[in-house]
């Protein structure tokens, strides 16, 4: 039996080694070179000459773009996501399976579709303008606000799930011990619930945090090019005649120095990787 | 009656689903006293327990504490404390923030009264001999300090001293138990509900528990309101047991007067093993069963009155076979340690006797009753 499972993982173990840690290695090493698309491959060299664009002030504008639109997603997540997941928790509805899948349901069409649509209601003339004759967000797409809501919307499920699983792992007779114990209910929810529920807050952060980090469609779209995401800068680096490989990796690999400080963060609090789904 | 009504449940009604869980209860439980309810599950047992510490609010009726109708209380406001079946110990804190936890969530009026304004003000003058006029902060340490003391006092007192810092999930069950004791009882409430805290104990240290528990509640001087459906535990421990069926109280007595005199069959199979024989009330001080008259005490039935005679296993008196009242067989027998347990076959009716002797399967044996040991109910037509 056990050989069975052995044999049935060793397709994912290829897949890890080939599609993931090559890459990722491949990535580190194009970071410290000259590699771009004009440079042949007989004459890659180590070159740190390229590590200036990090200072570079657009790139500069870029990472902190998306560091501000990833912490205020992650702030407006956590707290509407908290809001929904308590509330769905504490609701007597039989079935809460099926509110849950509403909440993914967004997820079960294309990323870039609902993004898209988002972005033809927030303009001028749309779909629902026609209908009611006037246009219920006006014209803020291309604007911050724009971004942000795209950004929500989409990663919202992402916080509200894990916070709700930490929550459904809260074993009731704690919550009646906390008021037998002569706590009021505002009490018991800063002292018990909230203090038990902090690792789905954490991997909920985590999970909205590092797409919206890295991510580039949202602000692509939404923002009409007004506001570039380090994303975007890549993107960019990859789309241009001369192919930069190497100012794409380099800046790739500083988003992944991000992700593995989160991810170390992540462990602090939850040490058995239980919360995370 | 010179003891006082500490809690009384009036015509206390609570349906589920339009089942009535409780079903008109009316109950008196007095200060410092030892108080079992009793019974199955699904008797009521848990929901009156509920219902008195305010977790589940009565349909109707009334409960009183302390002369004061509480029906609408929520939990945090009552003199009461819980011990939870599966002890709902907090696995954020550790033993002593779990013990210290109800304490430190108070506020400074409560706190003030539960320690007493002039042992805070002798507190404070140790710890700051300099001060003219109060300083919140400084107050605020003492009082922590005594929360602390008050915590790890009552650490001492379930035996767990040294273990303040462990974490919930380090420590074992019976501990745990411990823990959720010294939680109950550092508040020093007037009432202790135990919702079958030592369900999941080994039986070893559920006994060890429960002489205990006994201990503690002589000692500390709360009101014991304890659920269980373990008769054994309610029979060691309690003053008074109150044996609850559908949510009617079947009877309520002492752990003695329960067992010897048990009002109706239900009690009787619930509390030990019992032998209950279709009888006739010939007349005063005259019972015939098993086809033979014998003296009785104390009882008033009509002439001639069916009634269902009680005997427990270890009141019958193994005879000689000519001073036998009752011949029978000895169809099994089972050595117990201390006693045999043996079935004796009476003209077809299995008689459960608890003897000292050993007595051989296929012997026969004589057995006799004294008097006061048949014990008559009245017929139920349930059963």
């Amino acid at each position: 039996m056990g050989k069975t499972f052995k044999v049935l993982a060793i397709p994912y173990q290829i897949w890890l080694y080939i599609l993931v840690f090559v890459p990722l290695i491949a990535m580190v090493l194009i970071a410290v070179s000259n590699y771009d698309s004009s440079v042949p491959l007989n004459q890659i060299n180590i070159s740190l000459n390229h590590w200036s664009i990090l200072v570079q002030r657009q790139n500069m504008i870029a990472f902190r773009n998306s560091v501000v639109f990833a912490v205020l997603t992650t702030l407006i997540s956590f707290v509407l996501g908290y809001f929904a997941a308590y509330h769905i928790f504490q609701s007597k509805f039989k079935n809460k399976f099926i509110i849950l899948t509403i909440v993914i349901l967004p997820m079960w069409s294309n990323l870039i579709l609902r993004v898209d649509a988002l972005n033809n209601i927030f303009s001028q003339n749309n779909i629902i303008s026609s209908i009611i004759g006037f246009s219920p967000f006006g014209n803020i797409t291309g604007k911050p606000i724009a971004i942000l809501i795209g950004l929500v919307f989409t990663y919202l499920p992402f916080m509200i799930l894990p916070v709700y699983t930490a929550l459904e792992k809260i074993d009731y007779a704690l919550q009646e011990a906390a008021l037998d114990l002569g706590l009021t209910p505002f009490k018991k929810f800063w002292k018990v619930i909230f203090p038990l529920s902090i690792k789905g807050v954490v991997t909920g952060s985590i999970m909205v945090f590092l797409p919206t980090l890295a991510g580039f469609a949202i602000p692509k779209i939404l923002g009409k090019g007004n506001f570039l995401f380090i994303g975007n800068v890549i993107e960019n680096k990859l789309l241009s005649s001369t192919i930069f490989y190497n100012h794409g990796s380099l800046l790739a690999v500083v988003i992944l120095v991000f992700i593995l400080g989160s991810i170390l963060l992540l462990t602090r609090f939850d040490k058995e990787g239980e919360t995370l789904l | 009656m010179n003891k006082k009504p500490l809690i009384e449940l009036i015509n206390v009604t609570k349906s589920y689903d339009g089942e009535k869980v409780v079903d008109n209860l009316n109950l008196t439980i007095y200060e410092n006293e030892f108080v079992t309810l009793l019974g199955p599950s699904g008797c009521g047992k848990t929901t009156t327990l509920r219902m008195i510490g305010g977790f589940v609010q009565p349909d109707d009726g009334q409960i009183i504490i302390n002369g004061k109708i509480f029906n609408d209380l929520p939990p945090y406001a009552r003199p009461i404390h819980t011990v939870f079946q599966r002890y709902a110990l907090f696995p954020h804190l550790n033993v002593l923030e779990n013990v210290a936890f109800g304490l430190r969530n108070r506020n400074q009026e409560y706190l003030t009264n539960f320690f007493g304004q002039q042992e805070i003000d002798r507190l404070y003058k140790e710890a700051n001999p300099t001060h003219e006029k109060k300083n919140a902060r400084a107050l605020h340490k003492v009082i922590q300090k005594m929360i602390d003391k008050a915590a790890a006092d009552a650490l001492a007192l379930v035996k767990l001293t040294g273990f303040e810092n462990r974490k919930i999930d380090q420590i074992s069950g019976g501990q745990q138990q411990r823990v959720a004791l010294a939680r109950a009882i550092v508040n020093k409430p007037q009432i202790l509900l135990l919702d079958e805290p030592l369900a999941a104990l080994d039986l070893k240290l559920r006994q060890n528990m429960q002489y205990e528990l006994k201990e503690m509640q002589t000692k500390l001087g709360i009101t014991f309101i304890f659920v269980t459906h373990d008769q054994e535990e309610a029979m060691t421990m309690s003053d008074r047991i109150v044996v609850m069926r559908s949510g009617l109280i079947q009877q309520l007595g002492t752990p003695k007067s329960i067992y010897n005199e048990p009002v109706n069959r239900y009690v009787a199979n619930f509390i030990g093993e019992t032998n209950i024989f279709p009888g006739t009330y010939v007349k005063k001080d005259l019972v015939n069963f098993l086809g033979v008259d014998f003296k009785s005490q104390g009882y008033n039935f009509e002439n001639n009155e069916a009634v269902d005679v009680v005997i427990r296993p270890e009141d019958f008196d193994v005879v000689d076979l000519e001073k036998a009242k009752l011949v029978g067989k000895v169809t099994f027998s089972l050595f117990k340690g201390v006693h045999n347990e043996l079935d004796v076959d009476i003209n077809g009716v299995k008689v459960m006797v608890n003897t000292y002797e050993t007595y051989e399967v296929g012997q026969s044996i004589g057995l006799s009753v004294d008097p006061y040991e048949i014990h008559m109910m009245k017929v139920e037509n349930n059963g």
